[in-house]
C-alpha cells in the first residue's frame, strides 16, 4: 500500500466535501438533530431485566413478596451474600439487586417494611421498571390486608443515581447511532457516485490498489467522524450539561472504530449492488433494525424476547454498549474488551470485504 | 492485493519478428478472445503497435474497441490469448504507471476543481511535490485550461470537461495513451487541436491509441485497425487501406472490406 495514493484518495474525498457545503452541514447537523430529538423523552416497556435477590428473611413475608413480583419484568437469580449481590450489579450482570433482611417478616407485621436495593441507575427506563415492580409487589403482598402503613425502600445506586438526567443515559446510544447513520450513508453514496460516472473504472486503470482506495476513503470518513463525535460530545456537554463518569477519549476511539467498520460495510454493499439504486436501498435495511434492536435508544430489555437474538448480530449493539459502559459506568478497556473485539472483527471483515469487491464494479 | 502477473515473455512471443528488432512494441496482442456468456466480443484479435505512432482503432459501436482497451488496462480479463503493454503483461501494476487512460465517459470529478482533478491523478500515478505542480501546470496549459485551474469542473462546458479529462490522462507523462472516443461530441476546432497534440506526443516517442467511430478523422492517424464484430478486418496506414480497396475515403474502404468478408 502506497501512502501517497491513500492520501491522494483521502484528499480527493475531503476536497469533494469541502466544495459541498450542504453535505458538510448535513454531516455536522444530523448528529446534533438526533441528540436534540432523542434528548427529550423516550420510553419503552422493559421486561426480563436481569436482577439478583438475597432473601435472608427468617419468616414467610420475603417469599410472599418475591412471589408477588409481576411476572416477566425481572429475571431473578438468587445469591447468597450481599457482597455477591453488589458485585452482580457492579459487574453489569444484573441491573438490580434486591436485599431482603432477616427481620423482614417481623417488620411486615409491625407495619413498616424496609427493603434494600442496589441499582444500576444508568438507564432510567430500567430503574423505573425495577422500582415499580418492587412497589407493586409490596403493595399486593402487604397492602391488601391494610397493614402496610409504611413501606421504606432503601435504594443504593451502584452506577448513576435517581437523579441521573435522562440525557446522560441516552447520549452514548445516540452518539453510536449518529455515527452509524452518517458513516453508512456517506460511504454508500461515495461509491455510488464514483460508479455512476465511470470514475471507479478510471481510478482502477491507474496503479491504485483496492486497499489504497478503501484506506483513503476510510481515512477521509474518519476525519468526518472525528468532527461529528466532537459535535456530539460538545452538544451533550454544553446544551444538556451531561456529566459523564468515564473517559471521553476512550469513548471517542470506540466510536471511530465503529465508524470504520460501518464505512467498510457501506462500501461493501455498494460494491455488491448491481446498480446505484440497489445500493441506496440498503440504507434503510441497515439502519432500521439497528435503531430498534441494538439497545442504543431503549435498553435491550425493552425489546420483545423473541427479537433479542437479532441484537446479538448487530454491530450497533456492541458499540452502544461499550460507549454506555465507558461513559456511564466509567469502565476501562478490560471491562469492555469483548465489545471491542466484536467491533474490531466487524471492521476487519467489512474492510476486507470492501477491498475484495470494490474493483469488481470498475 | 492482486499479485502482478508473471512478466516472463513466452518464447514463441519473443521470437516474433516485430519484437526481435528495436524497442518493445507499445502494444502486442495475440489471439485475444473475450466472451460475455454466449456473445464473443473479441475473436482472435492479434495486433502489434510500434512505439511512436498514433493508432486509430476503428469500427462501429459494438465492434469490440472498448472491450479491447479494458483488457489492455487490466479492467477485465480476456477469455484467452495474450496482451502485452510496453513489454509487460496487460494490467500489471508496474505498467499501469506508464499508461494514461481517458475513458469514453468523462470520468472526472465534477465537484472538484480542474486542478484538484489533475493533481489527484498525478498522485495516483506516483508523482508529487514540485514535479506534480510543474506537470499539472504544463498539461493545463497544453489543453488551454491554465486560467481555469481553480474552477469547479461542473461549471465548465462539455468541451472543457473533456480537456480536463485529457489533462488527467497526460499529467503523469505516460509512454502510452489509451483514449476511448476522445473526440466524441467535441467541436471540430478542438478536435483538430487534439490531433495536432497527439502527433506532438508521438514525435517525443509516446504512443497514442484511440478509438473512434468517426471514420474520417482517422485519416490523421499513422495507422488504423478496422475492428468489426470482434475481429480485426484490416490494418495499415489510411492511404494504404484506401489504395488497396480502391476507395476515396476510409468509410468506403471499411464498407468494402466488410462486404468482401461477407459481413454486414
Amino acid at each position: 500500500m502506497a501512502l501517497l495514493r491513500v492520501l491522494a484518495v483521502a484528499r480527493k474525498a475531503l476536497g469533494q466535501l469541502a466544495h459541498d457545503r450542504r453535505t458538510v452541514a448535513f454531516v455536522l447537523i444530523v448528529p446534533l438533530v438526533l441528540i436534540l430529538v432523542f434528548g427529550y423523552g423516550f420510553g419503552g416497556q422493559p421486561s426480563h431485566i436481569a436482577a439478583v435477590v438475597l432473601n435472608q428473611d427468617r419468616g414467610p413475608a420475603g417469599g410472599a413478596f418475591l412471589s408477588s413480583l409481576p411476572s416477566g419484568v425481572l429475571d431473578l437469580r438468587t445469591v447468597d451474600s450481599s457482597s455477591s449481590a453488589y458485585s452482580a450489579v457492579n459487574s453489569g450482570s444484573a441491573w438490580a439487586a434486591i436485599l431482603i433482611g432477616p427481620n423482614f417478616t417481623a417488620m411486615a407485621r409491625s407495619g413498616t417494611v424496609t427493603l434494600t436495593l442496589y441499582l444500576d441507575g444508568t438507564s432510567p427506563t430500567i430503574t423505573a421498571a425495577v422500582l415499580s415492580a418492587v412497589q407493586s409487589a409490596l403493595q399486593s403482598a402487604f397492602g391488601a390486608n391494610g397493614s402496610s402503613g409504611a413501606v421504606r425502600i432503601t435504594s443504593q445506586y451502584v452506577y448513576g443515581s435517581a437523579t441521573t438526567p435522562f440525557i446522560d443515559t441516552i447520549a452514548p446510544g445516540i452518539m453510536a447511532l449518529a455515527i452509524l447513520f452518517i458513516t453508512t450513508v456517506l460511504s454508500i453514496i461515495v461509491l455510488v457516485r464514483e460508479r455512476s460516472v465511470g470514475l471507479l473504472e478510471r481510478l482502477f486503470a491507474s496503479p491504485l490498489r483496492p486497499s489504497e482506495f478503501v484506506a483513503g476513503h476510510a481515512l477521509s470518513l474518519t476525519v468526518v467522524a472525528l468532527a461529528q463525535v466532537a459535535v456530539l460530545f460538545g452538544s451533550a456537554l454544553l446544551i444538556f450539561h451531561a456529566t459523564f463518569t468515564g473517559n471521553l477519549l476512550f469513548a471517542y476511539g470506540v466510536l471511530l472504530l465503529f465508524g470504520v467498520g460501518n464505512l467498510g460495510l457501506g462500501m461493501l454493499l455498494s460494491a455488491a449492488a448491481r446498480s446505484e439504486f440497489q445500493a441506496i436501498q440498503f440504507i434503510p435495511l441497515l439502519l432500521i433494525p439497528q435503531i430498534l434492536f441494538a439497545g442504543a435508544l431503549f435498553p435491550l430489555e425493552a425489546i420483545p424476547v423473541a427479537f433479542r437474538p437479532i441484537s446479538d448480530i448487530l454491530p450497533l449493539t456492541y458499540a452502544a454498549r461499550a460507549v454506555q459502559d465507558i461513559l456511564l459506568r466509567g469502565w476501562g478497556v478490560g471491562a469492555v474488551a469483548l465489545d471491542l473485539v466484536a467491533l474490531g472483527i466487524y471492521a476487519a471483515l467489512m474492510l476486507g470485504g470492501a477491498i475484495a469487491l470494490v474493483r469488481r464494479q470498475a | 492485493m492482486s499479485a502482478p502477473a508473471s512478466t516472463a515473455v513466452p518464447p514463441e512471443f519473443s521470437a516474433s519478428p516485430e519484437s526481435r528488432s528495436g524497442p518493445a512494441p507499445a502494444i502486442s496482442v495475440r489471439r485475444l478472445v473475450k466472451k460475455f456468456g454466449e456473445v464473443t466480443a473479441l475473436d482472435q484479435v492479434t495486433l502489434e503497435v510500434p512505439p511512436g505512432q498514433v493508432l486509430g482503432l476503428l469500427g462501429p459501436n459494438g465492434a469490440g474497441k472498448t472491450t479491447l482497451i479494458r483488457i489492455l488496462l487490466g479492467l477485465t480479463r480476456s477469455t484467452s490469448g495474450e496482451a502485452y503493454l510496453l513489454g509487460e503483461p496487460a494490467g500489471a501494476r508496474g505498467v499501469r504507471t506508464r499508461v494514461g487512460y481517458m475513458p469514453q465517459d468523462l470520468a472526472v470529478y465534477l465537484d472538484l476543481s480542474v486542478e484538484e482533478n489533475v493533481t489527484l491523478f498525478g498522485r495516483l500515478y506516483g508523482i508529487s511535490g514540485s514535479r506534480l505542480r510543474s506537470r499539472s501546470q504544463e498539461v493545463l496549459e497544453r489543453v488551454h485550461l491554465a486560467d481555469r485551474s481553480r474552477s469547479i469542473v461542473a461549471e465548465l462546458s462539455g468541451g472543457m470537461r473533456r480537456r480536463v479529462s485529457l489533462a488527467a490522462a497526460l499529467v503523469a507523462d505516460p509512454d502510452l495513451l489509451l483514449l476511448d472516443e476522445p473526440t466524441v461530441g467535441v467541436d471540430p476546432e478542438l478536435r483538430a487541436e487534439f490531433w495536432e497534440f497527439f502527433h506532438r506526443l508521438t514525435r517525443a516517442g509516446k504512443t497514442v491509441v484511440l478509438t473512434t467511430h468517426y471514420l474520417e478523422e482517422a485519416n490523421r492517424a499513422d495507422r488504423v485497425v478496422f475492428l468489426h464484430a470482434g475481429r480485426v478486418l484490416a490494418t495499415g496506414t489510411p492511404s494504404d487501406l484506401k489504395a488497396t480497396t480502391g476507395t476515396e475515403n476510409l468509410e468506403d474502404a471499411f464498407l468494402r472490406i466488410v462486404r468482401a468478408r461477407g459481413g454486414t
